[in-house]
Parts: structure tokens; C-alpha cells; sequence
């Protein structure tokens, strides 16, 4: 059975200018030990996908339809207070910009010995530092650095301890949104290389969010591609990249400069991302899409199986895009 | 009429040192001498795309800031065109930014929020007194055409907020056009926008190159973003110049530890299983090394030699025609 | 380079674009409740300035100061010939009630404008100069910001006899622009080091340039917030000077009405006459007050943001 079910789960925000439609019928479903990555520029509604599993939705936030099971149990049935117990004991996150997560007045264990005391009442102070020690070697933080404050770390360091305090619980889900943007390429990738690891190690399901195509390729099973608050292709990794269907991810893998293989000239997408104030009816990338027909603006959203294991959204009758 | 076959140097950087003195922390550290750039050296030639890619702290912005003179060097000397312009005065200096420019890396700050896009763009003109009112106008609206802010008449009247990031960066860059520099420095300006976007951009820095017949230093922490774009690259650390060369053979053939660790780290799409066999120059964990003596880069190197790498710093030589390397073990394979 | 050089039709460059600006800074204000009843309240109060000088159109004994009705020689209460009653001498109490209106709002713009113009001017030069002549700037202005504003003015007032009203806007002036230089110098420092300051400089731009085209625009909007508090401090202390007798002598304001009350013995005998000018003074402030609040809100710049995006 999946770990996590998500079935056509629609979200916005009530804003001054109107109501925003940011995440439009997502379903996805992620099996145990797995990871899955959705990939997608600004406003694409990835992060606040990543925020409503864990129902974090700023106040005008809503969710408005849609089901988000874990283990079977439908979330968004949960009350408040059963979700503040989930949270960080099944689910954990990985923020955004997370080096800003830390408190700068409190010492590092100190912070994560707290989080453990919260979630487990029956551990005592020294036991949670115990587990704390652990888990710092777990990531990689040497062990005379534990007691150090936030700012005296480096990006690194302190994407580490928020990834130790991710694992404190033991969670069976971690959402890491953009957990590597603001580093610097090298630690990057030992970052990157770590999370694999613990992933691995500890079966841990997770949840990628990243604008990185490249990132989010070498580091996870499955992807989703997101556009303008849509799915728009889904499958496992070597799927997407050896044979991408929908021309939005063929238009975003060519956008990327490669390092090896040929210099072909890079095309850019041309237009911007629509108003999701007033999204357009029908397909939302047709404005920019080179494979366009009128039928786009009115057809009705079909999920194209190429294979078992990669889809892809489309509004033309299905036959054409498996012709693309 | 500028010749883009005219191989000459433009913009020559000799022997620059950057200090800055941080006033201590808060937890009672003194004030602690960094130097953001070491005796740094390179030449950039008229019409080329030149890339200097490095990480944070590496003093590749540091360096952008010295050649348009937002900043002072301690030591050293920029050239253009011959001519030195760490000190200039009168009208020559009043005539610089006519000549070198800069786009700034955060298009969400780098633009007068007060201003439209219109002002913002004549703005340069004005300065210089360049034109009447119709000619500013007629500048601008080619400008605006030739970055892509097409028809001009959708945005010559709003102000930032009401554009993306990919719009703010063109009119940034629009900006920086309409004086017709001869010597333009990008400061990682798309390490704020999307992918797509960020190639919008590349293209429009391309054509800036064949239509102005500007000399671009493109400054990056992305090695992938400088094979595409640049002529040549030169790789940055921790103050010191460690690489330098054509592009494709830096990327292909590096030389330097520190280029090959940085070509390991990067993503590969999903392609590692393709037995593309890394360097592995990296230590796995820092060594203890002096701050000021030796190799910079000899705390993380698994090819250094504890003593000669610890002690002494390898100069930034030619080791064939046009690849320089700052390493005592680079061999000319 | 492409060949074909559009004329740009003139038309299409709006000379005023920061008046869409406006237009929609209203619209976010016109949701403010506060702001609507602050705004209502000082229309009000702007009216009654505007009218006063009806009164002694109708009649010469409507006029505040000289205006005597021949046939009332004392304070009496309200009647149909005089709305508010009249005051020791036989004066109209609303005449005058319009007249300190009048002077409520000359003397309050006044000095709140005077000092914002130099508050803005020093803040700015202090902030963006740095070093020696802020701390020379600042240091004059915490000087002054310490002096207990009302016992400097009434001992200048004592040095120099009676004041006229445009020595008191000075004299409020001079005391107030330190608190808004501050503010403004503070502003100016976390701009000076913007990347669009920046780009300014390295376009060429002179420093006087890039403080009052790019600094400027950015600062005005809190110089204008911070006028809206100045205003309501320059009405007290005025109201304050007239009522301790220090006013000048030929005007009327609700300060010196208070005064003459409080003088004649009338404090609690004449309530038509003690309450009129001191909800005045109370609620004008108010409403500059709520003004500046409105504005506030107006002014953060999380509501200029466009809308969140992932």
C-alpha cells in the first residue's frame, strides 16, 4: 500500500486582488522508501503543495477539494490538535530557506533535544541528548560543534542540523522544500549525497520540491513536473528525462545549460506564467506551447498513460500527443 | 567602428588586492582582516564572453565591483584599454560609466521602486546629457525592443512591482544598454530567476555581444550557465585565480583540483549511472591548514602534497597556450 | 541592429505615472474604517475653517475678536442670535470656534510641514554622508530632542514678550524636526546601500542626484506619515502657549478661547463655553491621528508586494 494518497487535491489563497488558483486537481501517490520530486518554476504551486500535506497553509490559505491519505487516514479530517502530533512525529519538513529556522538565541542541540522532549514525553533530558548525539553524527556535524549557536555554523552545518532535526522523530515522511538553494555548489552536493543515504538508510519516504530539474533528477525515484498549478507529467525518473511527452517539460529540460554533450542554443519559453487569479480555461501552458491546437483551450483534461510508470496531462484527444 | 576581430585586451586586471575589515562580532571576535581578493591577475580580450565562476566568498563579485569602480583595490591596477583607471579624475572619470557597466545580480532590488520604467531606462541619458527629449524617448523605446519588453508601450509606464523577475532584470539590463558601454559586468544575473527565464536572458546577453559589440565578464557560480555563454572561463577561489582558459577546455579537460570538484558536484541530470567517472579531488573532510600560507585550496585537496601545498602557494601559471593553472601538480596532458 | 526605428508616439508616456499610484493608495485607504472617520472628521473641521469667515459677513458682531454685541455685555449661553452663546465680553462663541479652526490648521500644517521639510532635508544629508557630518547632525539633534520643549519656548516667549503666530509655527518647527530626521536618517541608511543606489552610482550619478532622485521619492512617503503626527503636536503646543497666555494676542484659537475662560472665571460656570474648543482641540488631533494610521497602512510596503508566488 502507498504511504501517501493524494487524490485531486485543489488549493488557493484568498488574496485582495481575488481568489488564486494555486494547486488545480493533483494526485499523486508515493509508496514506502520512495522518493518523489515535483519540479517547477515560481508560482507553480510545488511549495504550497509541500505546505498543505503537512496542512502548514498560510491563514488565506484553503484547501478547497481533494483527499491527502496517509497510511489510509484522510489528513484533512484531523483536528488541529491530532495534526500538531503528526506533524514532525509522521511527517516532517524541510523548509525553505531553512537556514533562517533556526532560533539564533538557543544552542543547536538545544533546539533539537527540544523538539524530541515535545513530540516523546517519556524521554528524559539525558536521553534526549543522547538520541541528539546520534543523529548529529548521523549527518555529519562533529561532535564539538553540538553545543554551538546557529550563527556560528555554516550554510552547510545548519542545513545539517535541520535535516538532524527532521530525523528526530523518526518520521516516515519528510517534505524537504528547496533544501539546498542558497548553497554553494560542493556542499550542495555532500548535502544532496547525505539525504540520499539517510533516505536509503532508513527507508524514508520523501517528498522533493526544488525549481532544479537537475537536482531533483539525481536525487529521486519519481517526478512531477508542475506548471501554473497543474500536474502536468508524472513517472519515474529515467521515464521523464529519456522521454519527456508533455512540451512544457520538453520546453524546461532544454531550457537548462548541460555541461556535457553538445552546445545547442538554449531555448528559452517564450510568454509568462499565467494569472492564476483568472487561469485560462482549458490547458494552461497552451499560450506558450508549441504544439498548440485549438482544441487546448477546450478540451478536457486526460492523463495519457505512455507507460506504466509515466503519464502525462494533456487536453488534445489523446492519440496526438502520443504522436509528439 | 569597433572590430570584433580586433584581439586586443580591453580590461586588464594586475596584481589586485581587495581587503575588508569586519568590525568584530558580537561575541567579541576583533575585527578580523579579510582578503577577498589576492593579488589576482587576468586579461579580458575585446568581444569576448569572459566567465568567472567561483562560490560564495570566492571574491568574483568582489571582483566586478573593483572594474566598476564601486569599490577601491588596495593594491593594484585595473586597465581599460590600456589606460588605468584606479584613479581617474575629471572628465575622464565623469566619462567611465559611459564605457563600463553592470548588471546587478537581484532584479527585485536593483531597480528604484519609485521609479518607472521609462525613468529608470532614461535615467543614464540624463546623467550624461545625452540627446533632447525625443531622442531619449527613441533610444529607450529601441532599447526596450531589443531586450524583449515588447511593444514598449505595455511598460514604459509601470514600476517594478508590477513586472516579474524576468521583465525587471531586462529593464536592468536596458539600463545598462542605452549607454552602448563597451564593457559590460554580469553579476550572476540569473541566479534569481527560473530556468526558463534565465534563458531568455542568456540569449539577450548573446545578442547584447554581436549587436553592441560589448566585451562581457560574466560572473557565475554556475560552471554549466558559463560553458554555454562563455568564451573563456576562469575559475575563483577564496581570492585566488586557480584556472583559466578557452571554455571547453576547462570543462572538459580541467587541470585544477578545484575545477574538478566542482564539475563532480554538479547535478548530471540523471546521467551519473552513465559512467561518467568522477575526479574525486575532495577531501571528505577539511584538513587544519594556516589561513594565509600555502595553497588555498590545500585543506580540501586529496592531491596535495601535505608539505610543499601546506607551505608554500602555487603561482597561476600558462601551462600551454592559453590554460592557466595555480596548481604545483597541473600536468599538460 | 534592426532598421526600423518606430517614433515613439508621445501620447503613450504618461507624464504623471505616479498618479495611478495614487489612485490605488486611496482605494487600499478608502478600506481603512479609522481612516474614513479621521478623514471625515478633519472635512469637517475644514469646513468649519472655510465658513469662518461667513459670520462676520452677516453681521459685524459676529466678528471673533472685535465683534461686540451691543446688547450683551457678559457670557451667556446659547440662543438663537449667538448658536454657542457668547463669551465675558459679549463675543460669539461659534465665530470664534470657526476662527480657531482656521488657525488650527494654518498653525498645525504649517509647523508640521516646516518641519518635515528640514526633519527630511537633514535626516537624508546625515544618513547618506555618514561619518562626520551625521554625527555632527545627529548630535544636534539629540540636543535638541532632549530640551523639554514647552519650558525652552515659554522662557523664549518670557525673553522676547508676545509672540506673533508665524514666530510659534518657527518655534515648533525648530523643536520638532529632530524626531522626524531620525526616522528619515534611518531610512536613508538601510537605501544607501541598495543595489538600485548602486546602479545609480555606477550610471554616474552625482550624490545630490541620488538623494533626491532616488533617495528622496523612497523617503517622502514617511516624511509624509510622520507630517500627519507633527500636525497634531503643533496644534497642542499651540493650544498650549495660547492658553498659559503666550499665544499671540490677535488671533483667535481654541488655546486662547480656553485661556480667556479660564482667566474670566468662567471654567465652571460657562460649559457652552469651556467645551466647544477642547473637544475641538481633542478631536482634531484624533483625527490626524487615524489619518496618519490609514496612511500607515497605506504605506508598508507588504501590501505593495505582488501577490505571493511559490
Amino acid at each position: 500500500m502507498a504511504l501517501l494518497d493524494v487524490e485531486n487535491l485543489s488549493i488557493g489563497y484568498h488574496t485582495q486582488k481575488g481568489y488564486l488558483h494555486a494547486v488545480g486537481g493533483v494526485s499523486f501517490s508515493l509508496e514506502e522508501g520512495k522518493s518523489l520530486g515535483f519540479v517547477g518554476e515560481s508560482g507553480c504551486g510545488k511549495t504550497t503543495l509541500g505546505m498543505a500535506l503537512m496542512r502548514l497553509l498560510p491563514p488565506n490559505g484553503v484547501i478547497r477539494d481533494g483527499r491527502i491519505l496517509l497510511d489510509g487516514v484522510d489528513l484533512l479530517q484531523k483536528s488541529d490538535e491530532e495534526m500538531r502530533e503528526i506533524r514532525w512525529q509522521k511527517i516532517a519538513m524541510i523548509f525553505q530557506a531553512a537556514m533562517n529556522a533556526l532560533n539564533p538565541v538557543h544552542r543547536v542541540h538545544e533546539q533539537i533535544a527540544e523538539a524530541l522532549l515535545t513530540h516523546n514525553a517519556s524521554l528524559d533530558k539525558r536521553e534526549a541528548y543522547e538520541q541528539v548525539e546520534a543523529l548529529f553524527q548521523l549527518v555529519g556535524i562533529p561532535k564539538d560543534r553540538m553545543q554551538d549557536y546557529p550563527h556560528q555554523y555554516s550554510g552547510g552545518m545548519k542545513q545539517r542540523a535541520i535535516i538532524a532535526m527532521a530525523l528526530a522523530c523518526k518520521p516516515s515522511l519528510i517534505i524537504a522544500d528547496e533544501p539546498t538553494t542558497a548553497l554553494d555548489v560542493i556542499v550542495q552536493d555532500q548535502i544532496l549525497k547525505e539525504i540520499i543515504n539517510l533516505q536509503k538508510e532508513f527507508g524514508i519516504s520523501m517528498i522533493f520540491i526544488s525549481h532544479d530539474i537537475a537536482i531533483v533528477a539525481d536525487v529521486c525515484h519519481d517526478i512531477g513536473i508542475m506548471y501554473a498549478g497543474n500536474l502536468v507529467e508524472l513517472g519515474s525518473r529515467e521515464a521523464v528525462f529519456n522521454n519527456p511527452m508533455h512540451p512544457y517539460t520538453k520546453a524546461l529540460l532544454s531550457s537548462y545549460p548541460t555541461l556535457t554533450g553538445e552546445k545547442s542554443r538554449l531555448m528559452p519559453i517564450p510568454g509568462e506564467t499565467p494569472n492564476l487569479i483568472h487561469p485560462p480555461s482549458g490547458c494552461r501552458f497552451c499560450d506558450r506551447c508549441p504544439a498548440a491546437k485549438a482544441t487546448c483551450k477546450t478540451g478536457e483534461a486526460v492523463w495519457v498513460k505512455i507507460s506504466p510508470d509515466h503519464k502525462a496531462l494533456c487536453y488534445q484527444c489523446g492519440a496526438d500527443c502520443r504522436n509528439e | 567602428m569597433k572590430m570584433t576581430n580586433d584581439k586586443k585586451a580591453i580590461l586588464e586586471l594586475e596584481n589586485i588586492v581587495k581587503k575588508y575589515t569586519s568590525r568584530g562580532s558580537f561575541f567579541g571576535a576583533h575585527g578580523k582582516e579579510i582578503i577577498a581578493l589576492n593579488k589576482i591577475s587576468f586579461k579580458i580580450m575585446r568581444g569576448e564572453i569572459f566567465g568567472l565562476v567561483g562560490e560564495s566568498g570566492s571574491g568574483k563579485s568582489t571582483a566586478g565591483r573593483l572594474i566598476v569602480r564601486l569599490e577601491k583595490p588596495e593594491e593594484g591596477r585595473i586597465r581599460l584599454n590600456g589606460r588605468e583607471v584606479t584613479a581617474l579624475k575629471g572628465k575622464t572619470l565623469k566619462e567611465f560609466p559611459r564605457k563600463v557597466q553592470m548588471i546587478f545580480q537581484d532584479p527585485y532590488q536593483s531597480l528604484n521602486p519609485q521609479l518607472s520604467v521609462f525613468d529608470t531606462i532614461s535615467e543614464p541619458l540624463v546623467i550624461h546629457k545625452i540627446g533632447n527629449a525625443g531622442d531619449k524617448e527613441t533610444a529607450v523605446w529601441q532599447t526596450m525592443k531589443s531586450v524583449g519588453l515588447s511593444p514598449p508601450d505595455d511598460f514604459i509606464n509601470r514600476y517594478p512591482h508590477q513586472l516579474s523577475g524576468g521583465q525587471r532584470q531586462r529593464v536592468a539590463i536596458a539600463r545598462v544598454m542605452v549607454l552602448n558601454p563597451d564593457f559590460v559586468v554580469a553579476d550572476e544575473p540569473t541566479s534569481m530567476l527560473d530556468a526558463s527565464i534565465s534563458a531568455q536572458i542568456f540569449n539577450i546577453l548573446i545578442e547584447m555581444r554581436e549587436n553592441l559589440q560589448a566585451t562581457l565578464l560574466f560572473i557565475t557560480h554556475s560552471l554549466s550557465a558559463a560553458r554555454y555563454l562563455c568564451d573563456r572561463i576562469a575559475v575563483i577561489y577564496k581570492g585566488h585565480m586557480m584556472e583559466l582558459g578557452p571554455a571547453d577546455q576547462v570543462i572538459q579537460n580541467p587541470k585544477h583540483p578545484y575545477t574538478k570538484a566542482l564539475i563532480d558536484a554538479l547535478p548530471k541530470f540523471g546521467l551519473s549511472d552513465e559512467g561518467i567517472k568522477p575526479y574525486n579531488t575532495l577531501l571528505p573532510v577539511k584538513r587544519e591548514a594556516s589561513e594565509h600560507e600555502g595553497c588555498p585550496f590545500f585543506p580540501r585537496c586529496m592531491l596535495a602534497n601535505t608539505t610543499k601545498c601546506s607551505m608554500e602557494k602555487p603561482l597561476f601559471k600558462k601551462i600551454d597556450d592559453s590554460h592557466w593553472v595555480a596548481c604545483f601538480y597541473a600536468k599538460n596532458e | 541592429m534592426k532598421t526600423d526605428i518606430e517614433t515613439p508616439r508621445k501620447a503613450h508616456l504618461k507624464k504623471f505615472p505616479w498618479m495611478d499610484r495614487l489612485r490605488r493608495g486611496w482605494a487600499i485607504y478608502k478600506q481603512n474604517l479609522l481612516g474614513k472617520i479621521g478623514l471625515s472628521l478633519l472635512v469637517m473641521f475644514a469646513l468649519m475653517a472655510l465658513c469662518s469667515f461667513i459670520p462676520p459677513l452677516i453681521d459685524k458682531m459676529y466678528q471673533p475678536m472685535t465683534g461686540v454685541d451691543p446688547e450683551i455685555t457678559r457670557s451667556t449661553g446659547p440662543s438663537l442670535r449667538h448658536w454657542l452663546g457668547t463669551d465675558f465680553m459679549g463675543r460669539d462663541i461659534l465665530s470664534q470656534l470657526l476662527a480657531g479652526a482656521r488657525v488650527a490648521f494654518l498653525v498645525g500644517v504649517s509647523a508640521a510641514f516646516m518641519s518635515i521639510v528640514m526633519g527630511t532635508a537633514i535626516g537624508m544629508v546625515a544618513g547618506y554622508m555618514g561619518r562626520f557630518v551625521d554625527t555632527v547632525l545627529m548630535r544636534l539633534a539629540d540636543m535638541i530632542m532632549v530640551m523639554p520643549t514647552m519650558l525652552v519656548v515659554l522662557m523664549i516667549a518670557a525673553l522676547f514678550g508676545q509672540l506673533t503666530i508665524w514666530t510659534i509655527v518657527l518655534i515648533i518647527a525648530l523643536f520638532r524636526w529632530p524626531g522626524v530626521s531620525r526616522v528619515i536618517r534611518a531610512q536613508t541608511l538601510s537605501l544607501k546601500h541598495r543595489p538600485f543606489i548602486e546602479a545609480a552610482r555606477v550610471a554616474g550619478a552625482s550624490h545630490l542626484r541620488i538623494i533626491f532622485r532616488h533617495i528622496m521619492p523612497n523617503v517622502l512617503p514617511l516624511s509624509f506619515l510622520y507630517m500627519t503626527f507633527r500636525v497634531t503636536s503643533a496644534i497642542i503646543i499651540e493650544a498650549a502657549l495660547a492658553f498659559l497666555g503666550f499665544g499671540d494676542p490677535s488671533t483667535v484659537s481654541w488655546g486662547m478661547m480656553l485661556q480667556w475662560v479660564w482667566k474670566t472665571g468662567h471654567m465652571f460656570k460657562a460649559p457652552y463655553w469651556l467645551l466647544p474648543p477642547g473637544i475641538c482641540i481633542s478631536l482634531i488631533t484624533l483625527a490626524f491621528y487615524m489619518l496618519g494610521r490609514a496612511m500607515d497602512e497605506v504605506l508598508d510596503p507588504r501590501l505593495r508586494k505582488e501577490a505571493g508566488s511559490d
